[in-house]
């Protein structure tokens, strides 16, 4: 009973030709933002893509969107591929696939009431009568609990946790059947973060709904996804069912992720040292190398490749043990 | 293409109404300005004199009963001609800045939507109108468009396509970069959709303000024209010539120049008051939110 | 052992009774602390819990007639409120050291790192030019940027977010100052280089037997860099001790439901706080907490529950179980 393939990835490759130096010098390299990257999503899943910033998470989504070209390999939305898209199937995209913004006051008119704001989708695709429109958006905004007064505002006159909602609603306005959201509750409040996470939550496991949650933040990923993708430097190093990753991560850098993670009851440790590298001019060998605590010669000469083990794909020539 | 709602009452008195209304000084100039429109509405019936009908016998004479602010060298009534100068110089000063805008705001929002070559081009050319001037500009086109009201507010309305295309562009680009922009694109709202909706209803309030402000810059630019004899053709009632007019008479006259100059300053002062409110109250840097 | 030491010092910072006022709204509600040498501090709470206005106040950027201020703060003793500018210039970055949320804002990016920590060192301990110089390429080793001396002549754009919050650091101990004040020195980094930075202060203000005040939000992250916390909400303080009890057992209500918010690994169920922080206008009349308390009773609406020392900690609550 294999459930219906949404996305699928294959090998996608995007990188950036850097500015040239002078009018007729060289160009001055190129950043690989994202390195083959396979990935496949299936109607209600909930994939977390982790990482640190700079390692490509959000170009991903960004391609999967549509947004950017991937420069090498494939996207397919169900069975077709997404650059290839006839007029009538990308309008059916647009409405099937939401996307949340980091920024979901800046994704917002400033001009237009919340009303507008969250009709437009429904006019746009003709999803409700006008007569109904009231009612449907006050639906929405009860939907991520806030007021029906709220639809005469502008975004402007909204606290930071409310315009997330609205950005959420805008999102569902649209029935669709994919969300994906960048970084949305980072920077709220623990005690907002906890009610937009709940929402969150409540619409992946009632609506039936696929979601792609971009986060930095482990314990939220955890909390939202039942899989987590691990980026570096634009390549899946770990990816895999979330309680089997963060139970017993096997890529060192996911477990540095984890104990970088501040908890309660146990002390602070930087387990990583050094920064991100630029994307520029990468390294031979494993990206994470000239960062990994276990970095062995082999490791410096060839690049490992994401493979099957102990239920989830890892790219490590050393993978770590699996505890008992 | 779904049309916007049209705002409820209260969110409109809430936008627009209420921070017009929280500038007192612009309330000010507002009230003065308001003055000046209606004396030059009813300047037909409340001007006690035809403003170009001359009478040799009484000129030179300073304010009495027969004629309220005095009259000039030709034996005009001042205070009428002044009446007559308001409509001239609102007209004018109105007309020349929305033709300029209109003007201006379509070549900045084609170059700022198309881009590529034809923004390059209708950028070049704008640079070449932002090369001169006003004054100098103006001063250029009435010599080779001749003298006359009409040909004043064309050449006015030239000086200020460039300023008027160069703010819309930056402001359009600077709009498509917002998420916003994307956002919609990402919904599939069309392209036409995302302009009309998007696009235009936040570049507009930035080019209205700096329109109400250029009113009294082309009032001035008129009046100065006027004044080198390079504007409207006397007779016509203009503050510009009748303060051109007074100079040969200023010290045994003064009021020749000085009653019309003083409208005119006046006048100014108001639009600027007016001008500056509307930008405390619509522009997003200086609102406090 | 260290602890006893700590307990029995004089304070160095003493805050009792103090309240900050913009117009009629109290931002601060007679908040009263204690710092002592050698200790950390955390002042945690959501946004508008007035931690950061607190921060403010010690170091004097919010001052009279701005704001209104009552009660007193005492740094070794000496009353702060109300201190001359001259004499605040010269406790800040000498005595006192600050680092801020946003690196890249409180660096000025018209001079180079290394004229930016030579600064204060040529200010406040008057070094020469070229002894200020070489002190600075020591802070810079110390705070663990590489190639110090290559460094010294780079832009703040050209470090990244990481690397200028080291320079932040080094800036801020450069005179070895008696109290670090950090207002969510990492909130802008990502994890794995928040623990190096939070690391990196911490060893440091150990280093040189300084004490430190962290404003945060996170409060896994308190529990582990801070001694003390004191969980602040609405202006008021209302739970204060050490970090690990405080955390480990809230004895507040608010306490305990900010801990049932934060996201851990594995978490099961997240239980928001109902309701908002009430706006600054419109505060009730007795407990700040009480109309989103689920333990509130009728006192608490009317009347403000004073601090009480329970099990050697501070909390103000009128039904402390």
């Amino acid at each position: 009973m294999e459930r219906q393939t949404v996305f699928t990835l294959l090998d996608v490759e995007r990188t950036y030709e850097l500015g040239k130096a002078g009018w007729f010098g060289k160009s001055r390299g190129r950043l690989k933002a994202l390195d083959g990257v396979r990935l496949e999503l299936r109607r209600g899943d909930s994939l977390a893509l982790v990482g640190e910033s700079g390692s490509g998470k959000s170009t991903l989504v960004r391609i999967m969107l549509g947004l950017e070209p991937a420069s090498d390999g494939r996207v397919l939305y169900g069975q077709h591929d997404l650059g290839q898209l006839d007029p009538a199937a990308r309008k059916r995209f647009a409405r099937e696939v939401a996307f949340i913004y980091q920024n979901a006051r800046g994704s917002m008119n400033p001009r237009l009431r919340i009303a507008d704001i969250l009709a437009e989708p429904i006019r746009l695709h003709r999803l409700r009568p006008e007569a109904e429109m009231t009612g449907r958006v006050a639906e929405l905004l009860a939907r991520v609990g806030l007021p029906a007064e709220m639809a005469e505002r502008f975004p402007n006159e909204l606290s930071g946790g409310q315009i997330r909602r609205v950005a959420i609603a805008r999102a569902l306005a649209a029935e669709p059947q994919v969300i994906m959201a960048d970084e949305s509750v980072a920077g709220l409040d623990v005690s907002v973060q906890a009610q937009v996470l709940n929402l969150l939550r409540d619409l992946c496991r009632e609506g039936g709904i696929t979601l792609v949650f971009i986060t930095h933040d482990l314990g939220v990923a955890s909390y939202l996804c039942e899989r987590i993708a691990v980026l570096y430097l634009g390549r899946i190093v770990e990816q895999g069912p979330t309680g089997a990753i963060l139970g017993n991560p096997r890529h060192p850098y996911t477990r540095g992720l984890m104990q970088a993670f501040p908890k309660f009851g146990a002390p602070l440790t930087a387990p990583l040292k050094g920064e991100i590298p630029s994307p520029v001019n990468l390294p031979q060998g494993c990206r994470f190398a000239g960062r990994c605590p276990e970095a062995r010669d082999a490791c410096r000469e060839t690049d490992p490749v994401l493979a099957e083990q102990a239920g989830r794909q890892v790219a490590c020539h050393f993978p770590l043990e699996v505890a008992q | 293409m779904s049309d916007a709602t049209p705002m409820p009452a209260s969110a409109w008195r809430r936008r627009f109404l209420t921070p017009i209304a929280r500038q007192r000084t612009a309330m000010v100039g507002l009230a003065i300005l308001a003055v000046y429109v209606v004396g030059a509405l009813l300047a037909p019936w409340i001007a006690s004199h035809d403003p170009t009908a001359q009478d040799l016998m009484a000129a030179l004479q300073g304010p009495s009963a027969q004629h309220w602010l005095g009259t000039d060298s030709f034996g005009q009534d001042l205070y009428s001609r002044l009446l007559y100068g308001a409509r001239l110089a609102l007209v004018i000063g109105f007309a020349s800045v929305a033709l300029g805008l209109v003007v201006g705001v379509a070549i900045g929002l084609a170059a700022g939507l198309i881009g590529g070559r034809t923004e390059w081009l209708l950028m070049r050319i704008t640079d070449g109108l932002l090369a001169f001037p006003e004054l100098i500009l103006a001063m250029a086109f009435m010599a080779v468009l001749g003298l006359g009201t009409e040909n004043l507010v064309y050449a006015l309305a030239l000086s200020f396509v460039g300023p008027f295309a160069r703010m819309t562009r930056s402001d359009v680009l600077q709009v498509k970069s917002q998420p916003y922009i994307e956002a919609a694109r990402l919904m599939g709202v069309p392209t036409a959709a995302v302009i009309w909706r998007h696009v235009l209803p936040n570049v507009v309030s930035p080019i209205l303000v700096q329109g109400g402000m250029r009113v009294s810059i082309a009032i001035l630019l008129e009046s100065g024209l006027s004044f080198l004899g390079i504007g409207v053709v006397p007779p016509t009632p203009d503050w510009g010539l009748m303060i051109a007019e007074g100079r040969a008479f200023i010290t045994m006259a003064p009021w020749i120049s000085g009653v019309p100059g003083l409208a005119l300053a006046i006048l100014l002062v108001a639009l600027n008051l007016v001008g500056d409110g509307l930008r405390d109250a619509f522009d997003p840097s200086t609102q406090r939110e | 052992m260290q602890t006893a030491t700590i307990q029995t010092a004089a304070p160095l910072l003493e805050v009792s009774d103090f309240s900050l006022h913009r117009g009629a709204a109290a931002v601060l509600d007679r908040v009263g602390l204690t710092l002592r040498p050698g200790e950390t501090l955390g002042l945690i709470g959501e946004s508008g819990a007035g931690k950061s206005t607190l921060a403010m106040a010690v170091i004097g950027l919010l001052r009279e007639p701005e704001v209104g201020l009552s009660g007193s703060l005492r740094f070794h003793g000496e009353e702060l409120t109300g201190l001359a500018e001259a004499r605040y210039r010269k406790l800040r970055g000498n005595r006192i050291g600050l680092i801020f949320q946003d690196a890249t804002a409180a660096l000025n990016p018209c001079y180079t790192v290394g004229a930016q920590i030579a600064e204060p060192l040529r200010r406040h301990l008057g070094l020469s030019k070229w002894d200020a110089r070489e002190r600075a390429v020591e802070l810079m080793t110390s705070v663990g940027i590489p190639e110090p001396r290559l460094r010294l002549n780079a832009y703040p754009h050209e470090l990244s977010g990481g690397m200028q919050q080291r320079v932040m650091i080094a800036i801020a101990l450069a005179c070895n100052p008696e109290l670090l004040l950090a207002d969510e020195p990492t909130s802008a980094l990502d994890v794995t280089i928040q623990a190096q930075i939070m690391e990196l202060i911490l060893e440091r203000v150990r280093a040189l037997n300084s004490s430190a005040i962290f404003v945060l939000h996170d409060l896994a992250l308190g529990a582990q860099v801070c001694d003390r916390i004191a969980v602040m909400y609405a202006g008021q303080i209302v739970e204060e001790g050490p970090s690990a009890e405080v955390l480990a057992r809230p004895l507040h209500p608010y306490t305990r439901g900010l801990k049932s918010c934060v996201v851990e690994l594995g978490s099961e169920d997240l239980q928001p706080i109902p309701g908002q922080v009430p706006p600054l206008n419109a505060m009730p009349e007795g407990c700040r907490f009480a109309p989103r308390c689920p333990k509130a009773q009728d006192v608490c609406r009317r009347e403000r529950p004073a601090p009480e020392t329970r099990d050697g900690r501070q909390v103000a609550c009128w039904f402390i179980d």
